[in-house]
């Protein structure tokens, strides 16, 4: 940390939330001049050093310096003090407000600010607009304005060209050259390889919370970089457990046809059988919690349909599509659960539904319930209160509840996230045990090495839209991540 | 992009109305009801202008102290606790005092008992206990307070201060202006500072957004506890506004407990959304106002006092519902 251009170091950073560790150890340093890229895969901790750096949340370890002196961030107003702003992947301007206001609210001169506007063609911005009224893409550059009218030495710049159009990416990129040639720096945290090669000098790589690599972008390629993400384990993922050759597949249980959502999903089709297992791969924020919402009755779609049995049907609320078959197993299992309820009452929380005498509970309710909480082995020694059971045994119950219901497409939004090694191998057995019985399963998951274990067939998704399918079997990580990053295949 | 742009632009002055369209229609709707009052009576004059602002001049303080907290996204149920707690220090230490110490105990009394509501702000910070619980507990500390140093109703002030909030020495009569202007001033002082003072956005951040705002690197915590410093002040001074219409002071719970009640009615019905962040304070000023008149008129619609809390409660319910219904014809034009 003695040279003399160093802007910014992290030396050991260490930070745990719980149980969970999100950042073991990172060396990072960014120079004066330079734009640097934050990579790694999904959950490598690259927000949570943003987080940290931006005085969010604070470190448990290690020291973070600036212009070589050791800085403690106790919130964000230090960090911007000590000369770091940031864009936030969400932008932090207050809604009620105009524009105005919220720039007033951060100190920044407006001269300067008007200044940065015109960059990006908005001088004729009406800066007495209220921020809820203003499309996403615009309120993104009024927050990369407001960052850089602070006049920051470093500009930490969280996915931010994820919601703006390519023509105004590369104005985005021709101001960081210019910041960079004012003696700046700048740090990108981005999943468009394209954009890291195309703009950033140095890529600092994370892998499970340590950096793992610090490479000149110069130097090596696209298909290096997403090497150097995952690491050594570039094996195929498919196992010999199930013998593929002998599933049958049933009728298409469930298929949509040019499926969109404004912004977020473009032109999505694919069908999925009874009996098959199709896997979702996408980088986070590629429209798949959107896509998700749609199938799910959660959300409608802008165009397209969703088929049935065959027949096209249309989702106004989550209702139409659970009594159409059509279930969902969201990602955060804490909204589909009632948490001071029991196992019993939650697991038979959609037959209230079906309730046909208002004032008695259908006879065979604890039968049902019985066989669900047997056939998933929750353990029910909390089962008086739901928000008591490990994140597993709660999980189980959000799938549990659809075994006591019926169904016949089950919707899995990343079941096994933050779940321990032993459940998620028995949630991985009883999805193909459905799916063996005749349920058609989509499941999403962050975690590529689940693709070869469940999965049938994979779908890769970017930018909202479907790029590319894959056999699970044969798909690796590497083949995986790579398609995700909305790359073609090495030759 | 810029087409869509140029398309939303209105003429500054439009636009600032339509933002506060809600405000006008509040004010709007105390036009139409004093209209309709001076139908009523017999005889409406100065005598009734000044009977209806005084009497509200309470109300309207309250409302707007709960109107600020509840822009910074919390609620207070103990402002009209804090009511009582001034009211009774007021009418105990002021009675038969020089107008100089009848001033100062005044002015003490409003500071104190701002610090005093910012200790709860910052209690509530620390502790992380929703506002509701911590505010309904300190609630019945201060009632309890107020019952301690004034057992019964009592005590009295000074003719100064009496003039100052009802234009009269001795509360009868006198001319409307004085209570006018104390309800005026303070009102548009408070919507003008919350709209356009650093500080006063920044409780408009906070309730808002929290996150937002502290990522925008604004001090939430601060802003909490200075609203409800500002929400202490002006109960403060509606104790003193009670002292000086009644002419005594009156520790009873059941006086502290409905003019909170009341305090958010005004503050529902003026707008300010119980979220946090959106509103305009200046509306509970006609709000608080519009709530004291209910009565008289249905006095003199020969009404059952009974009944008129009923009424009351269907112009709350009524006047919610246009807000909600626009609100929905809105989003679904868009």
């Amino acid at each position: 940390m003695s040279e003399p251009n160093v802007l910014l170091a992290t030396q050991g950073v260490a930070k745990s939330y719980g149980p969970v560790i999100a950042l073991r150890s990172v060396d990072m340093t960014v120079r004066s001049g330079e734009i640097h890229a934050l990579l790694g895969a999904n959950g490598a901790g690259k927000s949570t050093l943003v987080k940290i750096l931006a005085g969010v949340q604070s470190a448990d370890a290690g020291v973070v310096a600036v212009d070589g002196r050791a800085v403690h961030f106790r919130t964000p107003a230090d960090a911007i003090d000590a000369g770091i702003a940031t864009v936030f992947q969400d932008p932090a301007l207050i809604p009620d407000l105009s524009v105005a206001q919220n720039l007033r609210l951060s100190r920044i001169d407006m001269a300067h600010f008007r200044e940065w506007l015109a960059w990006f063609d908005l001088a004729q911005l009406d800066l007495g607009a209220m921020v809820r009224e203003l499309p996403l893409e615009t309120l993104r550059i009024v927050d990369l304005a407001r960052a850089v009218a602070r006049n920051p030495h470093v500009l930490l710049l969280d996915e931010l060209t994820a919601a703006l159009t390519a023509d105004q990416a590369e104005r985005v990129f021709a101001l960081l050259r210019e910041w960079k040639g004012q003696g700046k720096a700048a740090v990108l945290i981005t999943h468009r390889l394209a954009e890291v090669m195309h703009i950033c000098d140095q890529a600092t790589i994370l892998r499970d919370g340590r950096n793992v690599a610090e490479l000149a972008t110069a130097e090596v390629t696209e298909h290096q970089l997403v090497e150097a993400m995952l690491g050594a384990s570039i094996a195929p993922t498919g196992n010999a457990e199930h013998s593929r050759a002998e599933r049958r597949f049933g009728e298409v249980a469930l298929e949509v046809r040019s499926l969109s959502a404004r912004h977020f999903v473009h032109d999505v089709s694919f069908a999925v059988r009874a009996g098959e297992i199709l896997g979702l791969v996408a980088l986070e924020g590629q429209g798949q919690d959107r896509l998700f919402d749609l199938l799910s009755g959660n959300r409608q779609p802008t165009a397209g349909e969703i088929l049935v049995g065959g027949q096209p049907r249309h989702f106004s609320s989550p209702y139409d599509a659970v009594r159409q078959g059509v279930v969902l197993v969201p990602g955060d299992r804490l909204i589909a659960l009632l948490p001071n309820q029991s196992v019993q009452h939650n697991l038979a929380t959609p037959l209230f539904g079906k309730l046909t005498s208002w004032w008695r509970i259908p006879r065979d309710e604890r039968p049902r319930v019985n066989r669900a909480v047997e056939q998933l082995s929750i353990d029910t020694r909390a089962a008086s209160q739901v928000r008591r059971l490990s994140g597993g045994n709660q999980q189980k119950v959000v799938l549990g509840r659809w075994l006591v219901s019926g169904f016949r497409t089950l919707l899995c939004f990343d079941p096994t996230r933050g779940i321990d090694i032993q459940t998620k191998r028995e949630i991985y057995s009883l999805l193909r045990e459905l799916a063996a019985q005749g349920a058609a399963i989509v499941l999403y998951t962050s975690e590529l090495a689940e693709i070869g274990l469940v999965c049938d067939r994979v779908l890769i998704m970017h930018g909202g839209r479907i790029v590319d399918e894959q056999d699970a079997a044969r798909a690796t990580e590497s083949s995986l991540l790579t398609a995700a990053h909305g790359l073609e295949a090495p030759a | 992009m810029t087409n869509a742009l140029a398309a939303t632009r209105t003429h500054p002055a439009l636009r600032a109305l339509l933002r506060n369209s809600w405000v006008l229609g509040v004010w709007l709707l105390l036009g139409a009801l004093l209209l309709w009052y001076t139908t009523l009576i017999p005889v409406f004059g100065p005598f009734q202008i000044t009977s209806i602002t005084k009497n509200s001049l309470p109300l309207v303080y309250l409302a707007i102290g709960q109107a600020i907290i509840v822009i910074a996204g919390g609620i207070d149920l103990s402002l009209g606790a804090l009511l009582l707690l001034s009211n009774v220090i007021a009418a105990r230490f002021m009675e038969g005092q020089p107008v100089g110490v009848v001033a100062a105990i005044g002015l003490a009394l409003i500071v104190g008992i701002a610090l005093l509501n910012a200790l709860t702000g910052y209690i509530i910070n620390l502790s992380g206990v929703p506002d509701i619980v911590v505010t309904l507990a300190t609630s019945y500390i201060w009632s309890g307070l107020a019952l301690w140093i004034l057992p019964s109703p009592g005590g009295g002030t000074a003719p100064e201060m009496r003039w100052l909030f009802t234009g009269s020495p001795s509360g009868i009569g006198g001319s409307y202006w004085p209570p006018l202007l104390m309800m005026l001033i303070p009102g548009l002082l408070v919507a003008l500072w919350a709209r356009t003072s650093r500080p006063g956005l920044t409780l408009y951040a906070t309730g808002s957004n929290r996150t937002a705002a502290q990522l925008a690197g604004l001090n939430v915590r601060r802003a909490k506890i200075l609203a409800y410093a500002i929400g202490g002040a002006m109960a403060a001074l509606a104790g003193l506004a009670m002292v000086a219409i009644t002419g005594t002071g009156d520790p009873r719970f059941a006086v502290g407990a409905s003019a909170t009640l009341n305090s958010v009615a005004a503050v529902v019905l003026g707008g300010i959304a119980l979220t946090g962040g959106v509103g305009n304070v200046f509306g509970v000023v006609a709000t608080g106002v519009t709530l004291i008149m209910l009565n008289p008129i249905l006095i003199a619609m020969g009404v059952n006092s009974n009944n008129a809390q009923v009424i009351q409660g269907v112009l709350i319910a009524g006047v919610m519902m246009v807000g909600g219904l626009s609100a929905v014809l809105r989003e679904r034009r868009s």
